[in-house]
């Protein structure tokens, strides 16, 4: 497993190297300017995979902690762990991302929209999960109760998202499937060229930051043995 | 010693606590107390122009749930801290039963005390903010009961992590309401037309959403109680 990990890292790190320089190319040269909002609608190639990696990364963390409950096998905490700081990071991204694209094309930096509440929410309860986990003093309640927050996060995300629906809605619509007008040949491109390259680095950060939990634990475990042969001396 | 069934179990640890809230009335006491203050706090807030010109059934809604969502996390809390202080939550651990029968009997204690709660803040928000309250009895109590359920099913639940953690009332906040925020909005919409004299039928897909809801947050309850209990 260890070996497996170490061996995708290298070439994890290639595909992403290219994959990136290759996204920027998609979405300045190759998407069309789009009509109405000009080059502000650019940070749409990156809004919108940031937001599908966040969503995969909830997924992980979903199984991950079950994984975990079922188990107790370490690895599948260190996965979930990972998964929760890397989503949080996309999350954030997704958030920042919004209001700088909002504020030329709705004219305001935040509304109480569906998704934009729905992604806030998601985000909290990302950052709920990384607190229980930093307050434990002992690593397998911190990895327990974490993997319970995330349990429920990861469910609560589909129904929090109808909720917010009910309650209100204003975004704009990407992925309706019942819609006359599509996205133009070239835009379609550039967002799948670009969901492509942030899922390749949504791969390798997930990858290099579970190596890093390994590590650490590595290094607990020889702390740990040390002490204990200090002590019978 | 004779093995007690899973019903058996919830009712007596619902029991104990209840006794001791009945012998004590700390948590009542406490929650309405700082209810009563929010409320205060709120009149202020918002000023008697706002509160006029927006009308009791765009503004109490708000009111009564923020209100019950921080009595809430306060009192649930409480309930679980107390097993922490007096090192009884490991003896509730070791009990030879289902461990979903400890939760169920504690997030019971915690409903029946959260309902008392509303039962009174409910007249006094009518009092202070000048609505009617009894044709609407009925259909507001439900609204109560259905969220309440559902809010003190998760609030128990993350309560004992909370507690497990060593932590306060901060961490229960920012655990339990993202989680929960489907719940609330469900309780304002619902709130909202049991005030303006509605039947709850126009508001029927909040109310099977929220009745959904109670059921999946006593399933994941159930299921991961005894990992927040484990030593």
């Amino acid at each position: 497993m260890r070996r497996a990990v170490r061996a995708l890292t290298l070439p994890l790190w290639a595909l992403a190297t290219l994959a990136m320089p290759l996204a920027l190319w998609a979405a300045f040269l190759l998407a069309p300017e789009e009509r109405v909002m000009g080059a502000a609608q650019k940070i749409f190639y990156f809004h919108v995979p940031a937001a599908l990696v966040t969503y995969a990364a909830v997924a992980v963390l979903l199984a991950a902690s079950i994984g975990y409950l079922w188990t107790r096998d370490r690895r599948w905490d260190n996965l979930s762990r990972s998964a929760t700081e890397v989503g949080l990071l996309f999350c954030t991204l997704v958030l920042v991302t919004g209001p700088i694209w909002a504020r030329p094309a709705w004219g305001t930096w935040w509304t109480w929209e569906a998704r934009l509440t729905t992604t806030l929410l998601l985000w909290l309860l990302l950052l709920g999960c990384l607190m229980v986990r930093g307050y434990a003093d002992d690593r397998d309640l911190g990895a327990r109760l974490a993997s319970i927050v995330g349990i429920v996060a990861a469910l609560d995300i589909p129904i929090i998202h109808k909720a917010v629906v009910w309650w209100r809605g204003q975004h704009p619509v990407v992925f309706a499937p019942d819609k006359s007008e599509s996205l133009a040949p070239g835009m379609a491109a550039a967002l799948a060229v670009c969901t492509a390259a942030f899922f390749v680095l949504f791969a390798l950060l997930l990858l290099l930051r579970y190596r890093v939990a390994a590590l650490d634990e590595r290094l607990h475990a020889a702390a740990e043995a040390a002490r204990g042969r200090e002590e019978i001396r | 010693m004779i093995p007690v069934g899973f019903a058996r179990a919830a009712w007596i640890v619902a029991a104990k606590d209840l006794r001791l809230e009945w012998r004590t009335w700390e948590t009542l006491s406490s929650t309405l107390v700082f209810s009563l203050t929010v409320v205060v706090v709120f009149q202020f807030a918002f000023g008697l122009g706002t509160v006029r010109e927006l009308g009791a059934a765009r503004l109490v809604p708000g009111v009564i749930w923020t209100v019950v969502a921080f009595a809430a996390v306060v009192g649930m809390l409480r309930s679980l801290q107390l097993e922490r202080a007096r090192d009884t939550l490991g003896a509730l651990f070791l009990c030879p039963v289902d461990r979903g029968a400890v939760y169920v009997g504690k997030a019971f204690a915690n409903l029946v005390k959260l309902s008392l709660l509303q039962a009174l803040l409910l007249p006094l928000t009518a009092v202070l903010f000048g609505h009617v309250l009894l044709p609407i009895l009925v259909p507001l109590g439900l609204v109560c009961l259905v969220h309440g359920i559902g809010l003190t099913e998760l609030g128990t639940l993350f309560a004992a992590v909370t507690t497990r953690l060593g932590r306060g009332e901060a961490l229960l906040a920012v655990l339990l309401f993202p989680a929960a925020s489907p719940l609330l909005i469900s309780a304002v919409k619902c709130t909202a037309a049991a005030l303006a004299g509605e039947p709850l039928a126009t508001v029927s897909r909040w109310m099977l959403l929220s009745a959904g809801l109670d059921a999946l947050y006593l399933l994941v309850g159930l299921a991961t109680f005894e990992f927040v209990l484990e030593e």
